[in-house]
């Protein structure tokens, strides 16, 4: 190999690196199949959006279009009431009707945290997501209730630890959602995790409580 | 010029914009003919980028599924091979995040490279190994405009429309990429000496 300071070195390394690597037969058959499988593409503009939506195939946000979806679980329990909030959360609740509550944060609390136990009037209750993510220069969160758009609910970093939160009000029941980290979609470490949707897409999970219970 | 379009016969003539075209239309053939002009280069690609064959494959293929079911959003005023890899780059990344995830891997470090004992490249075997060796050990962001620019030659404004960065922070990291690469290629033959 020749000296790597001379320009030499660099058309020697990209001739090999530009190898082809050879398809493999088996492999282009079965994608074959899965395209003679789907749905045939069409010009007319009535496209599912949860297939084709252009920020969940390029991970780019969209200059033209409307709001993005981002392999949302099919069939959201947006209505259901749930008791737990997540995996290894505890947390206690003041209870009290009047005024705004702290939710104590136990040692072990993972996920998203309640962090108000008051309701307001529509029932929805504050919750703060984190992220640890020191090299990033972007973190967005994305879910169900801001139809995965990863422009709607930006995280800034918090002074005190250096983690990206954001806190927003959600209705009580069942929310799946992401992150997006510099374009990059990624569920929360700290959470559970949904089901694989239909495209090897993973969501977390939170659950929000009725403030009743 | 014109001539009469059998399917399948003489779409090695058309341009990716036409074949893209004859998709919409109802001819799903057309699209074997854009799987078999871009596979290699996408599967190149991902190899590289996420340095196992398997997971690259598998990018690669949800690559295609996902350009297909959106080939409707595909514009001719870009070049179809920079709206497939903007897709790839996409998938690539997602996959190195999931693999982070699931096997805590480190990215090995300048240190662990020049520790290892490894003999100049004799043949090119060896040449082979060190290199990559060399595109690992690069930040993720700097081995992808690396592999973009002087493996798959896209210009630079065609990696800022496949990656959603900017030209100029795409220069620096292919710089970067550049004098990381010639350092760890110098220790791995220095070391054997």
């Amino acid at each position: 190999m020749s000296e790597p300071d001379s320009p030499r070195w660099l058309d020697e390394i990209t001739g090999e690196l530009r190898r082809e690597v050879p398809v493999r037969s088996a492999w282009r058959a079965r994608l074959l199949e899965e395209v003679a499988r789907a749905p045939k593409p069409s010009a007319r503009d009535d496209i599912d959006d949860r297939f084709s939506d252009w920020q969940e195939i390029s991970g780019h946000p969209e200059r033209r279009r409307r709001s993005i979806t981002l392999g949302p679980l099919a069939g959201l329990a947006a209505a259901t009431l749930f008791v737990a909030i997540g995996a290894g959360i505890t947390y206690t609740a003041m209870s009290s009707r009047a005024g705004s509550h702290q939710a104590q944060r136990a040692a072990t609390a993972t996920g998203p945290q309640l962090v108000s136990g008051a309701p307001s009037p529509v029932e929805r209750e504050v919750v703060r997501f984190e992220l640890s993510a020191p090299r990033a220069s972007r973190v967005a969160l994305v879910g169900s209730f801001n139809e995965w758009n990863p422009a709607a609910t930006p995280l800034s970093r918090d002074p005190a630890s250096g983690k990206w939160v954001v806190s927003l009000r959600l209705p009580p029941g069942r929310h799946v959602y992401a992150f997006v980290v510099d374009g990059d979609v990624t569920t929360d470490p700290a959470a559970p995790r949904a089901a694989d949707d239909d495209f090897g897409s993973t969501n977390s999970v939170v659950f929000v409580s009725s403030p009743r219970t | 010029m014109t001539h009469p379009y059998v399917p399948g016969f003489n779409q090695a003539t058309m341009t990716d914009a036409t074949l893209v075209r004859l998709v919409l239309d109802g001819d799903t053939a057309a699209f074997t003919t854009l799987v078999d002009r871009h596979a290699a280069a996408c599967t190149r690609f991902a190899t590289r980028m996420l340095g196992n064959r398997e997971d690259a494959e598998d990018a690669t293929q949800e690559t295609f599924l996902r350009a297909y079911r959106s080939l409707a959003r595909y514009e001719e005023r870009q070049a179809f091979r920079t709206w497939l890899f903007q897709i790839l780059i996409n998938r690539c990344r997602t996959a190195a995040v999931r693999r982070q995830r699931q096997r805590r891997m480190f990215l090995v470090d300048d240190n662990a490279i020049s520790l290892a004992s490894v003999r100049p490249a004799a043949d090119a075997s060896d040449l082979r190994a060190e290199l990559r060796r060399a595109i690992d050990a690069l930040d993720p962001e700097q081995r992808e405009a690396f592999l973009l620019k002087h493996v798959e030659q896209l210009s630079y404004d065609e990696m800022a429309a496949a990656t959603g960065v900017g030209v100029s922070a795409l220069k620096m990291r292919v710089k970067r990429a550049c004098d990381r690469m010639q350092r760890l290629l110098r220790e791995a033959s220095d070391v054997g000496t």
